[in-house]
């Protein structure tokens, strides 16, 4: 059977920054920074004190009332909202009843209902005399966001979760992808979702990994990333079956790549090996050239380790090309928000496709001149743009790249 | 190009045993691993038993710079990995580990380690939080370890998905090499018991004994009154057709086909109808292009549940309609406890059922609640052309992977 082309019909989104993609759009176009004290818990004995914070957060206004939110974490309401906007962005909410049997589900996932169950466990261990709110860790486990999603929706297609750290939503795209390209369902949401929690704040504080300002990436005095939270949702689909319906389509999923560091647990391969067989193997798998690719969406967490191996894995893969492409790592806007990063810079990459500009690397200040790649610092660029690859990177080695294309009707050739 | 997939190797960290000789013997022999848990002092909880992992002695299969950095899963997992790729004899050098990948499945990872990480948090200060601790709190520690400790650099991923977690890791392994992304997937999963999860299960009246019953697991009986925890990894060596014949491998196995299904279900809970579960089941029947009446064997998810087995029970009911061709089944929890992300050691158990033509006992059942086709004994002698390995989660999360005789 032919291989079905896959596009991207409907986005959604939930970050620091905006609470909709065309909110999202214009904030990244304005370069504007969402990073600021946490509010979601206190901070006061952590030693860093900012955050990516999803601002005045309401699910209650964000999800249509015949949808309970019982037993939803945060992570859960941020990935529910995030699908309402963009199955409605493709048409496709409320789900068509013929199309509910087959369509699925793939969610990259990171603390999934950890800040609300934190708040269970310290109770536990201190003994409040309140009791204990068990029922809360029925949404423990990060496969509860796309449970609601399917059981809510009532879809009935393959379902599943990815959980690599901050790579994860970026394997939910691919694997999505392939979900639809092998004929295995027409229509798959996919996305991450990620809260920002007390465990996870404490983890990167405790590997002295955040900057207590905010994060400042490929910055000659970068000191670490900005946590952050949020959700990005994509419906990918099958051309065949979005051109049946008409639906508007915003781009291209042309390819992903995954590969292992097998270097160590917390800190990336320092030569970028791992990062560049990733980002090969998701041009090979797109058929794309290196001299196709018109922007890539960083990794760029600020960390001083990964900005540099980045910067190596990107020449290592575009040789002397490395320097013509605009690279920019729109953590400086929303901070790293782990699970959900892959996916939410999945959203950048089709909104900077379909609106044809490349955002902005902010806070960058004095050029490292061991990261000498053309960082976009000046402001988000208009640009035509037909290619975006887009790269992350988790803890356990775990690398992944997406490729994005603009959708011509000839599925051209883009080598 | 489509490639044809097998399985070349097995590797089993469980409460029957370590390493697949130990295992077969155990399992296919009738032993049980349920014995008084003994991780944790259970004297504030109704249930006392626990598969756990016994005589295991890490050391034999991971090297220490990398061990000492491995929280307990991550020990079973890298160590079933090992075993399995041994057992595959499989040579990894620079030529080949990056076509060579891991893809795990779990369904607590490391959640015992972030209690203990957030319990410096909770009862002193989060500047007093241990460091050392932060590299196994993530789920993908073992799939991680794992590489480092193999050194390979194909695909890694960790399939984080409650009780399907495994069979849907395999699943996806299988349509890497399929696709021609890797020659070689180290692939399955595991889980641990620990006490933080005990706890909240106990509360979620998950574990027998229930209604003032004996504290037993009897997968699809009609007396079952809840589950007893087991732990343990379970990982198969996949690999593509043609390299497993250009090195002279002799496979187990061959994995014809998968699907997977959701149903609507509460939050934790189970659907009230077949249909999920049924279509998983279809689905991977169409993808193996066979009929329900060809499938010899199941290796069932069943493990004590009320509400579970019987949505089981009557899926497999469904599916398997036709009258003289219905599979047996067998729900080797029963021996070896809810080990969770436990499909990779059933995986495991199916090829080695398919090998050696035994099929392995339900323990614990008697009175079956519907007239399937169950495996009560094992039974030895039984050729098996296509078998089934069945995968069923709380929250309506449903994928089986059918493994098929070689020639």
């Amino acid at each position: 059977m032919e291989q079905n082309r896959v596009v991207v019909t409907g986005l959604g989104t939930v970050n620091a920054i905006a609470r909709s993609v065309p909110e999202f759009s214009r904030a990244l176009q304005a370069g504007r920074c969402g990073i600021r004290p946490v509010t979601v818990f206190d901070t006061a004995e952590f030693r860093t004190h900012n955050g990516g914070e999803v601002q005045q957060f309401a699910p209650r206004e964000m999800i249509p009332r015949h949808f309970s939110l019982k037993r939803m974490s945060r992570a859960d309401c941020m990935a529910m909202a995030a699908t309402i906007e963009a199955l409605n962005d493709a048409g496709l909410f409320a789900v068509p009843d013929k199309l509910r049997g087959e369509m699925g589900v793939v969610i990259g996932g990171g603390a999934g209902g950890m800040l609300e169950c934190e708040a269970v466990y310290r109770d536990y261990l201190l003994g409040t005399g309140r009791g204990v709110a068990y029922s809360r860790f029925a949404s423990f486990c990060c496969a509860s966001s796309a449970d609601q999603i399917a059981s809510q929706l009532r879809i009935m297609g393959p379902k599943t979760t990815f959980m690599t750290a901050c790579s994860s939503g970026a394997t939910a795209i691919g694997y999505a992808r392939d979900l639809i390209q092998t004929h295995m369902a027409p229509v798959v949401i996919c996305g991450g979702t990620e809260p920002l929690c007390r465990i996870t704040y404490a983890a990167f504080n405790a590997l002295q990994a955040v900057d207590p300002e905010y994060c400042k990436p490929f910055d000659k005095n970068r000191q670490g990333l900005s946590l952050g939270e949020g959700s990005g949702i994509m419906i990918l689909e099958a051309l065949s079956h979005a051109r049946q319906r008409g639906a508007h389509i915003y781009g291209e999923i042309l390819g992903y790549g995954v590969s292992c560091d097998a270097h160590h647990m917390t800190a990336p391969d320092p030569e970028g090996a791992g990062a560049a067989l990733a980002m090969r193997r998701a041009l090979e798998d797109a058929g794309v050239s290196t001299e196709a690719v018109d922007y890539i969406n960083a990794h760029g967490t600020a960390t001083p380790a990964n900005d540099l191996m980045e910067t190596k894995g990107i020449k290592t893969v575009f040789g002397r090309r490395a320097y013509q492409i605009p690279v920019s790592s729109t953590k400086s806007m929303i901070g790293h928000t782990l699970g959900a990063a892959g996916a939410i810079e999945g959203v950048v990459a089709v909104l900077a496709i379909h609106h044809h500009f490349i955002p902005p690397t902010i806070h960058h200040q004095t050029p490292d001149p061991q990261c000498d790649l053309d960082f976009v610092t000046e402001g988000a660029r208009a640009s035509d743009i037909n290619i975006v690859l887009s790269n992350s990177f988790a803890f356990g080695g775990n690398n992944t790249a997406v490729v994005f294309g603009k959708f011509t009707d000839s599925g051209v050739s883009h080598a | 190009m489509l490639r044809r997939v097998v399985v070349t190797g097995v590797g089993l960290v469980t409460p029957l045993g370590v390493g697949k000789d130990v295992f077969t013997r155990h399992l296919f022999g009738g032993l049980s691993g349920i014995r008084p848990i003994t991780l944790f002092d259970t004297g504030r909880f109704d249930a006392k038993l626990g598969a756990q992992v016994r005589d295991f002695t890490p050391q034999d299969f991971i090297r220490p710079a990398t061990l000492r950095r491995m929280d307990r899963l991550s020990q079973m997992t890298t160590a079933a990995a090992r075993m399995a790729l041994d057992d595959a004899g499989f040579q990894i050098g620079p030529h080949n580990r990056d076509r060579v990948g891991v893809v795990l499945g779990t369904c607590f990872g490391g959640t015992d380690v972030a209690a203990q990480f957030g319990k410096v948090l909770f009862t002193d200060s989060p500047r007093r939080a241990n460091p050392i601790l932060v590299p196994n709190v993530v789920m993908n520690a073992p799939a991680g370890h794992a590489a480092i400790e193999l050194g390979v650099r194909g695909v890694n991923t960790t399939v984080n998905h409650r009780e399907v977690s495994a069979e849907t890791a395999m699943a996806y392994a299988a349509a890497e090499i399929v696709r021609g992304r890797a020659d070689v997937i180290l692939t399955g999963g595991g889980d641990i018991i620990s006490e933080f999860y005990f706890n909240v299960l106990t509360h979620f009246h998950t574990l027998s004994p229930q209604n003032g019953g004996m504290e037993e697991i009897r997968p699809f009986d009609v007396q079952r009154n809840g589950t007893i925890v087991g732990e343990g990894a379970g990982i198969v060596c996949l690999e593509s057709l043609e390299s497993a014949e250009a090195r002279g491998a002799i496979p187990y196995c061959e994995i014809a086909g998968w699907g997977l299904s959701a149903a609507p279900a509460g939050p934790n809970d189970w659907p009230t109808d077949a249909a999920g579960p049924s279509l998983a089941m279809t689905r991977a029947l169409a993808a193996a292009h066979i009929d329900p009446g060809e499938i010899d064997y199941v290796c069932a998810a069943a493990n004590g549940g009320r509400r579970s087995d019987r949505l089981e029970a009557e899926a497999l009911g469904r599916v398997f309609a036709t009258p003289g061709r219905q599979p047996r089944i067998s729900a080797i929890k029963g021996s070896l406890g809810e080990g969770f992300s436990s499909g990779g050691i059933r995986a495991a158990a199916m090829a080695l059922s398919i090998q050696n033509r035994i099929l392995a006992p339900t323990l614990g059942l008697f009175q079956p609640l519907s007239p399937l086709n169950f495996v009560l004994k094992a039974e030895t002698q039984v050729s098996i052309r296509y078998g089934l390995v069945n995968g069923v989660s709380s929250g309506g999360t449903f994928a089986a992977v059918i493994m098929k005789k070689i020639g």
